[in-house]
């Protein structure tokens, strides 16, 4: 990023605070809000000497990415100078003495700060590795920015690359295939079992914040029917009104008949705080024989347990506790990480080829300047040899037009060769 | 020319039984998108081979046909073949195809490359084409078996895996496709071997007479059928699955290679194909 459109150096700059480097007592005030974050871009963009500029404001990140007036007399005096630039608006905007936030601050330039953005938008840098949410976000800042005019070509093109980059890391490798939360390991698991989760029926006994999640996973995977069963027959009425939907029918079931509801049910998911178990294993084989020995899927999230887990025993039950589901969960994270591996391979690639194409674009005002040149002084020969090539027919005329640019092409050729290598062995120094 | 479009049929079989491992075991699409298109061309080109074979067979010196074993072979491979693509079409997975397509390869690799050397002559004096009926609804009844038991065995692994919450295999298909696949296979198979037991006795009661019946390969036969009636009662009345439905499908398979095997005791029905 040496040079713009405009021919002015620039340099690109990413300063940042994330859930590595900064406690969340900072980070949440540092954190900007989707519907403030167009004005956040303006006045980042009122900061002398910053031509482009995006900002990406998540929980677990806050990050400036810029693109800088550069001096190339006085390097190290900008370079301090554009740092400045950035604290004094973190300092102005959120109102955090600089002291607070340059302790926890990191900085990339350039190359590394492309390497950052590609790492960042393909969720390599994410607290959980391979989530696809971080790709939205920078989505997301890039739109508002656009918006307000802080990107222009140089981020345009950078920001094109990243989303490309990070859907190449999520369509080669594995990153994102595997579950890592309770609820969506809790999803996986059913469709392992059921295939497609259209039309299933789901029983919900008890309430919680989690059982409600998987349930609505479950809804979201096409789950049609949802059964809810509370001792408290009013709340059990309220949470199935609240699940109710176009595509979804809901039941309120009362506590008394469970045990004859339960057999309708593909799924269960229990979060009571029963001191006994609800279900024991002779409740499994009597629903299964109800079901005819169709599978039945438990998710047991109450601690202590609403399943006795001998149920696991009957064929055609399948009970996973919470702790079940979080060993799932921890075993898929370490094949992210495994997989996150070819990730920074691919990013690492990608990096090297986004410079190259830099490098050569950087090449092109001299290329064309030369090329310019040589046809201006070839047109001038061509015109001080008019009288003496007048008597020459049409075709006579056409070859020595095409010799001479032949002449001028073979001889440019070289140069022009040689510019575009020393574009990218200049880059390759820096 | 038919031995040649086998030949190029067989090496389809391969490339796609190459390709369904790692489309299956490592779900990489791009292989999936070499496997299928293989195995049509190959389908296609065996259809092809097979033709020819049966157009020389019928031009050949009637009534005499020379019913070869390996005909029957790589029929059954073309039937295995197509049972891949249309539970392909319509579950969307080549996790069969990992033990289908190199059986399909196999069984046709000899009669490809090495034909001729197991023709047993079957004098037969009419009904050639009821004969070839007989014996293409009986493979396709062994294909659907077979199939039924590959699918019987993934859902009894995945369900292993499940209950001891072991990291279930990413490329089996769900437990209830494969409940599918297992159940819907047995049932397609039956009127195919009924239809194939009752044409094959009423050629031979035609042909050879009552005595037909007293071979002991023929009574096995019947046995056959009775077993795989019993099998899709017990599995429909009982919702059977898992390790026990494997054990009725694997009894029922026993039952159909022993059928198979019994040509070595039988005096009238000497040709691979029961």
């Amino acid at each position: 990023m040496s040079s713009t459109p405009s021919n002015k150096p620039a340099t690109l700059i990413l300063l940042g605070i994330n859930h590595n480097t900064a406690p969340v007592e900072l980070r949440e005030r540092l954190a900007i809000p989707t519907e403030r974050l167009a004005d956040a871009t303006r006045s980042l963009l009122h900061q002398p000497g910053i031509r482009e500029g995006i900002i990406l404001s998540t929980c677990n990140r806050v990050e400036l990415l810029t693109l800088q007036d550069e001096s190339p007399e006085e390097a190290p005096a900008t370079a301090e100078a554009n740092k400045a630039s950035l604290l004094r608006f973190l300092h102005e905007y959120f109102a955090v003495p600089p002291n607070d936030i340059q302790p926890h601050l990191y900085e990339f330039r350039e190359r590394e700060a492309v390497r950052h953005l590609f790492r960042v938008a393909s969720s390599l840098d994410s607290m959980v590795v391979g989530e696809p949410q971080i790709l939205g976000q920078v989505k997301e800042s890039y739109t508002i920015a656009r918006e307000v005019g802080a990107v222009q070509s140089n981020l345009e093109s950078l920001l094109q690359r990243t989303f490309t980059v990070a859907k190449k890391v999520r369509s080669e490798t594995q990153i994102g295939s595997s579950s890592v939360s309770i609820a969506s390991v809790a999803v996986d698991l059913a469709r392992k079992i059921f295939g497609s989760l259209s039309g299933k029926t789901v029983l919900l006994v008890g309430a919680g914040k989690m059982s409600e999640l998987a349930a609505r996973h479950l809804i979201q995977q096409g789950a049609s029917t949802i059964l809810v069963a509370n001792r408290t027959p009013a709340r059990a009425e309220r949470l199935a009104a609240e699940f109710a939907g176009p595509t979804v029918h809901t039941e309120a079931i009362s506590l008394a008949d469970l045990y004859t509801q339960a057999p309708r049910a593909d799924i269960v998911i229990t979060s009571t705080g029963a001191p006994q178990k609800i279900f024991d294993r002779s409740h499994g084989q009597q629903f299964l024989h109800a079901r005819r020995n169709r599978p039945m899927f438990f998710i047991d999230i109450a601690v202590p347990r609403d399943v006795d887990p001998r149920m696991n025993e009957v064929e055609g039950c399948f009970v996973y506790d919470i702790d079940d589901l979080q060993q799932v969960a921890a075993a898929n994270l370490a094949d992210r990480s495994r997989e996150a591996q070819a990730a920074e391979t691919i990013v690492s690639r990608e990096v090297d080829k986004y410079h190259e194409r830099l490098q050569s674009r950087d090449a092109v005002p001299a290329i064309k300047a030369l090329q310019q040149q040589a046809e201006a002084v070839r047109e001038a020969e061509l015109a001080r040899s008019a009288k003496r090539l007048a008597g020459l027919t049409p075709d006579q005329l056409a070859a020595v037009e095409a010799l001479t640019r032949s002449l001028t092409a073979k001889l440019l050729h070289p140069q022009l060769t040689a510019l575009r290598e020393s574009a990218r062995s200049k880059e390759s120094e820096e | 020319m038919s031995l040649f479009w086998l030949r190029v049929a067989v090496l389809l079989y391969g490339i796609a039984a190459l390709a369904v491992l790692p489309a299956a075991l490592y779900d990489r699409p791009r292989w999936r998108h070499v496997a299928v298109p293989a195995t049509i061309a190959a389908v296609f080109f065996h259809f092809v081979s097979l033709s020819e074979t049966l157009n020389l067979a019928h031009r050949g010196l009637p009534p005499v046909l020379e019913i070869a074993s390996h005909e029957t072979q790589t029929l059954l491979s073309l039937l295995l073949a197509l049972a891949f693509l249309l539970v392909f079409w319509r579950y969307k997975t080549v996790s069969l195809g990992v033990f289908l397509l190199p059986i399909c390869f196999l069984l046709c690799l000899v009669p490809a490359f090495h034909p001729g050397q197991e023709i047993s002559p079957f004098p037969l004096l009419l009904h050639s084409r009821w004969i070839l009926l007989h014996i293409l609804l009986l493979l396709a009844a062994y294909a659907a078996l077979f199939l039924s038991l590959i699918a019987s065995l993934f859902y009894l692994i995945q369900e292993r895996r499940l209950k001891q919450k072991h990291p279930t295999l990413p490329w089996l298909p769900p437990l209830e496709t494969t409940d599918q696949i297992a159940t819907r296979s047995l049932l397609f198979g039956l009127p195919c071997m009924t239809a194939g037991l009752l044409i094959g006795s009423l050629v031979a009661q035609v042909t050879v007479g009552a005595s037909y019946f007293r071979d002991p390969k023929i009574l096995l036969a019947f046995a056959m059928w009775i077993a795989y009636v019993a099998m899709i009662y017990i599995r429909r009345s009982a919702g059977l699955r898992g390790r026990r439905a494997v054990f009725l499908s694997g009894f029922a398979f026993l039952v159909v290679l022993a059928v198979w095997a019994a040509n070595q005791f039988s005096a009238v029905h000497r040709f691979t194909a029961p």
